[in-house]
């Protein structure tokens, strides 16, 4: 629900990156966003084209690259990828159980970032 | 002759590594800084619409009973009313509203530490926006975090949102009074904490009535 935030974040960061590089357009910007990010995707993306308007990236393609979830378990050491693939409503409650030894004690390596990483622009 | 070519548009990559949570963090630590400095402990009460946030913190008020030493940050989006309430009890209370924010952010309550008169106050108590899923993701600088969720919510509440009960150091389960009513097993929902995070005090309250208050002073070590 804090798209908006999250997108009001990436797009200063993406005009401050294009001025300290003079850059006059902007053609796209790459994001990466953790599966078990809290953050809806498409709503991201709206966002970002919707306040790129009127600035010089306006009308830029919006990339996002899913990354998969990895956890590691503190208790038994088994680590890998934790979330069923179905959409249940508690495939994020089981990605904190270790699914060995059944232990809380799990810590998300992978899967909860949301990043920028990229901008293509032209000078 | 010397032909002038017009220089075509360069097409170049920024490459970063920007992580877009970091900001919150890196002014949640700044809090935690200056709140050391003047020696105040910070609970941040997060939890659902309508849980009961605001009256577990009328409750501890009135069984603290420390006046004006108790400092509370009411997060609202628009309105002062839970600030009013709270202000009845006697605490010196400030109003952040978020406009269209779903949860308070480390930078509004630096604003509000920074505009708020703190000697003398030795607890902050802060009232999050109603969310469960939002205000997990942006500490504040509190030294321990409360998630209030209540009977009235349904069965599920805790496995829908695992990450915010699992940055709990406190889960309060209010409205115990109508369980019954609303066919929801205490037990199973302290179940399902429990097994995502142990560590946390699982407490049944009736903020109305003032049941289990003093079990949340004392996990919260504020006695
Ligand atoms: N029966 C019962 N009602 C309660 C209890 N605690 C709070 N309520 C009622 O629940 C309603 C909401 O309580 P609030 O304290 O305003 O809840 P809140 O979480 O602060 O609400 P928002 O800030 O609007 O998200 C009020 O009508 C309270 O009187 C309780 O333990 N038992
Ligand atoms: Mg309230
Ligand atoms: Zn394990």
């Amino acid at each position: 629900m804090h798209e908006y935030s999250i997108a009001s974040e990436i797009v200063s960061n993406v005009l401050d990156a294009v001025e300290k590089n003079s850059a006059k357009k902007v053609l796209s910007v790459r994001l990466e966003i953790g599966e078990l990010a809290l953050l809806n995707v498409e709503q991201v993306v709206h966002w970002v084209q919707a306040l790129f308007k009127g600035t010089m990236a306006e009308g830029a393609e919006v990339k996002v690259k899913t990354i998969k979830a990895i956890v590691q378990c503190q208790s038994c050491g088994y680590k890998g990828r934790n979330i069923p693939d179905s959409r249940d409503i508690d495939q994020h409650y089981a990605a904190f159980i270790c699914p060995k030894c059944g232990s809380p004690e799990v810590k998300i390596e992978k899967g909860r970032e949301c990043m920028l990483r990229k901008i293509q622009a032209v000078r | 002759m010397k032909i002038i070519k017009p220089k075509g548009p360069e097409i170049f990559d920024i490459e970063l590594e920007k992580d877009l949570l970091a900001k919150n963090r890196v002014l949640a630590k700044g809090n935690r800084r200056k709140l050391d400095q003047s020696k105040i402990i910070a609970i941040d009460i997060m939890g659902s619409i309508g849980s009961g946030k605001t009256s577990l913190i009328k409750a501890l008020l009135r069984k603290l009973n420390m006046g004006e030493a108790i400092g509370v940050i009411a997060g609202d989006l628009t309105t002062t009313i839970d600030a009013e309430r709270i202000e009845e009890e006697g605490a010196r209370v400030i109003q952040v509203n978020t406009g269209k924010e779903c949860h308070l952010d480390a930078n509004l309550i630096h604003r509000a530490i920074n505009g708020m008169k703190l000697d003398g106050v030795k607890i902050l108590l802060i009232e999050n926006v109603g969310n469960l899923i939002c205000p997990g993701e942006f500490p504040l600088g509190a030294h321990k975090r409360v998630v209030v969720t209540s009977v009235t919510e349904g069965p599920y509440m805790i496995v829908k949102h695992p990450y915010i009960f699992r940055e709990a150091d406190v889960i309060v389960l209010n409205k115990i009074d109508l369980a019954k009513a609303m066919k929801v097993n205490p037990s199973q929902l302290e179940k399902d904490a429990r097994k995502i995070n142990p560590r946390a005090p699982f407490i049944k309250a009736n903020a109305l009535k003032g049941t289990g208050i003093s079990k949340v002073i004392e996990a919260l070590g504020l006695e």
